[in-house]
């Protein structure tokens, strides 16, 4: 039995092939502007990854922002409700899912692999991988450096704009104030991880954490979530797919 | 979901009733009827109606007035009343084109209830004379009963002078009695509700309630018995989980968020908001010395801003264990402090009562759209 599950992100789509229960092959592209034909390209890559043909594919689900643009899904399906089987499959202990995206942050709590309770970030981009990319850009480093610059810090800056935006001039600012590179780096990390904290303290910390989304591939932000919640924080091997997973699980 | 889709002729009188009332208020004030404007459920219609006026809500639910209203109002307050100011101030609006009822109300009739509202009058009674009633906003204390009928004779002299004609104790029991037929009409309405296959929509019941204080009493009461009549009928059931709305209100042009819910699958039963439970939940005592009994109802009222306010907390979780409820969507606009704050009281009892809680906060932007479905989604998910 084979099922698809495809997570149409804002940012990157994901598709993962399920065979008899087991992850056979996935694929992460970036969405571009159309949903849809990402959709597709995602699904294609996925299956030549593992050499299946279309006609073995049984159910296609689709979840994520754009969910309902993948036409050739046989169901969609919340990214919150895919997540939290994705993450139980991956890391049965995780009660706990923070997943941080390219459009919103969100905290689950989970019992038996499903979903006990939520918290979604607003509508604007603070405390998303928006954040870190526009600030990371006035900063003139990559994402990546972002993430290894910021451990060496030993001051970090205090950035207290939660709004991209703002956030952005103000690092501007810190910047004209002389402020070493690292610790506006660490002091960046350290605004969007006091954010979604404070969504995973208002919901009630239930152990293990685990830390799923593109942001969870960021070394920086990791540490600053250990340090801030005083735990060990759970990774998937793959930490951008287990929306797609999710979905696939529960065609 | 409504497994037999069954037309309800009567939901159409309330649906299309916009041009008949602003023809017949135009008529009646030519005829020299005032018209009174109000913007909340603290003004009690029964005064006004005694007096021989007549009165439309004023409160707006559509975003096209805020723009206009930002060149007065500051940009966070809370959408409502933005929408409504808007309504007054623009240009366009005026008289008998897109809003023509404000053109055609002589006094407005306000009350203290959010500091946003207030200071929002203040600026009204520029353009229409704007009378504000106190509230008392800690209703439990020894004294909140006296002084609020206190402004209600101030109210009662006011209107008086409007319209020349005086409010008799006969008339004023009239008025109380056919209020509170259509109240009794409005339990009946949910009353359906607690069915396990209700037949009838949530957000077609919220197109009923937000005509409640624009048509005149008599049609509205006219159209509700038609409804309840053509439900008895028709064997129509809705399907889905069961939801209770609680927050602000949901003024006419405002069904973003009930939209989404119904659109995702899930089922309204019931709520717990201005445009709904709170604008006919208890009825006025008709024994009782008119202005005293009518003091007493309309101070029961449970608005965020009375404190404490406990009896919401107790009466959300009273209509969610009779009309079943399985999940609560907390509705709240932008910048209302009153309901943003309450809210974690309101959580707190639920949790205890094992309810699951979907917090909303929005505007009347679609902005906000798309992850308000994820959002919705989820929680039905979750309650399935």
């Amino acid at each position: 039995m084979i099922s698809i599950g495809i997570d149409a992100g804002a940012a990157t789509t994901k598709a993962v092939v399920l065979r008899d229960n087991e992850i056979a092959g996935y694929a992460i592209i970036p969405t571009g502007f159309d949903f849809r034909k990402a959709g597709e390209a995602a699904y294609r890559e996925a299956l030549s990854k593992c050499s299946t043909g279309e006609s073995e594919v049984g159910k296609i689900i689709a979840t994520g922002y754009g969910r309902s643009s993948i036409g050739f899904a046989d169901k969609t399906i919340s990214e919150i409700t895919a997540h939290a089987r994705g993450v139980s499959y991956l890391i049965p202990t995780a009660h706990t899912i923070i997943d941080i995206g390219g459009q919103d942050s969100k905290v689950i709590i989970t019992e038996n692999g499903k979903v006990k309770d939520f918290l979604m970030n607003d509508r604007c981009a603070a405390g998303t991988g928006k954040f870190l990319e526009y600030t990371a850009k006035a900063l003139e480093i990559s994402l990546d450096e972002l993430g290894t610059l910021s451990q060496v810090s030993k001051n970090p800056a205090k950035i207290s704009s939660m709004c991209t935006v703002f956030a952005e001039s103000e690092v501007v600012s810190l910047r004209a104030q002389q402020f070493k590179k690292e610790d506006i780096a660490a002091g960046l990390i350290e605004s969007i991880t006091q954010r979604t904290t404070a969504m995973v303290k208002k919901l009630g910390i239930k152990p293990d954490v685990a830390f799923v989304g593109g942001v969870a591939k960021n070394p920086g932000v990791i540490r600053a979530f250990e340090k801030a919640l005083e735990i060990k924080i759970r990774l998937p091997e793959e930490p951008q797919i287990t929306g797609a997973l999710g979905a696939a699980l529960l065609a | 979901m409504v497994e037999n889709d069954i037309f309800l002729k009567s939901l159409e009188l309330f649906k299309d009733a916009f041009p008949g009332r602003i023809n017949q208020i135009l008529k009646s004030k030519e005829e020299g009827k005032k018209i009174v404007g109000t913007l909340c459920l603290y003004v009690p219609d029964e005064l006004i109606y005694a007096c021989g006026a007549d009165r439309v809500i004023l409160c707006g639910g559509r975003s096209a007035p805020i723009e206009a209203a930002e060149q007065y109002l500051p940009r966070n307050i809370c959408p409502l009343i933005k929408s409504s100011f808007g309504s007054v101030i623009d240009q366009k609006c005026s008289k008998t084109k897109s809003c023509p009822h404000f053109g055609l109300v002589d006094l407005i009739v306000a009350e203290a209830t959010c500091d946003g509202k207030k200071k929002m009058y203040e600026l009204l009674n520029q353009y229409i004379p704007t009378h504000v009633m106190d509230l008392p906003q800690k209703p439990e204390n020894q004294n909140a009963l006296e002084y609020y009928i206190k402004e209600l004779e101030s109210l009662k002299d006011l209107l008086e002078k409007l319209t020349g004609n005086k409010i008799t104790d006969a008339k004023l029991k009239n008025e109380i009695k056919s209020a509170n037929e259509t109240r009794k009409l409005l339990h009946a309405l949910y009353e359906l509700r607690k069915r396990d296959s209700p037949p009838i929509r949530g957000t077609e019941i919220l197109r009923v309630l937000q005509q409640m204080h624009f048509l005149s009493p008599d049609e509205f009461r006219k159209n509700l018995v038609l409804l309840l009549d053509e439900l008895k009928l028709e064997k129509r059931e809705c399907s889905g989980p069961r939801i209770m709305i609680s927050g602000c209100p949901m003024a006419a042009g405002n069904m973003k968020v009930p939209e989404i819910i119904e659109n995702r699958g899930g089922m309204i039963v019931v709520e717990e908001s201005c445009t709904g439970t709170r604008a006919f939940w208890d009825l006025v005592d008709e024994n009782k010395e008119p202005l005293k009994a009518l003091a007493e109802r309309y101070l029961k009222i449970p608005c965020a801003c009375m404190s404490p306010n406990d009896r919401r907390i107790g009466q959300i979780i009273e209509l969610v264990r009779d009309f079943n409820v399985g999940g609560v969507v907390y509705y709240t606009l932008q910048f209302c402090h009153g309901y943003n704050i309450e809210k974690y009281r309101v959580a707190e009892a639920l949790k205890k009562s094992g309810i699951p809680l979907l917090s909303i906060e929005t505007d009347y932007s679609a902005a906000d759209t798309e992850q308000i479905k994820t959002r919705v989604d989820a929680f039905l998910e979750m309650l399935e």
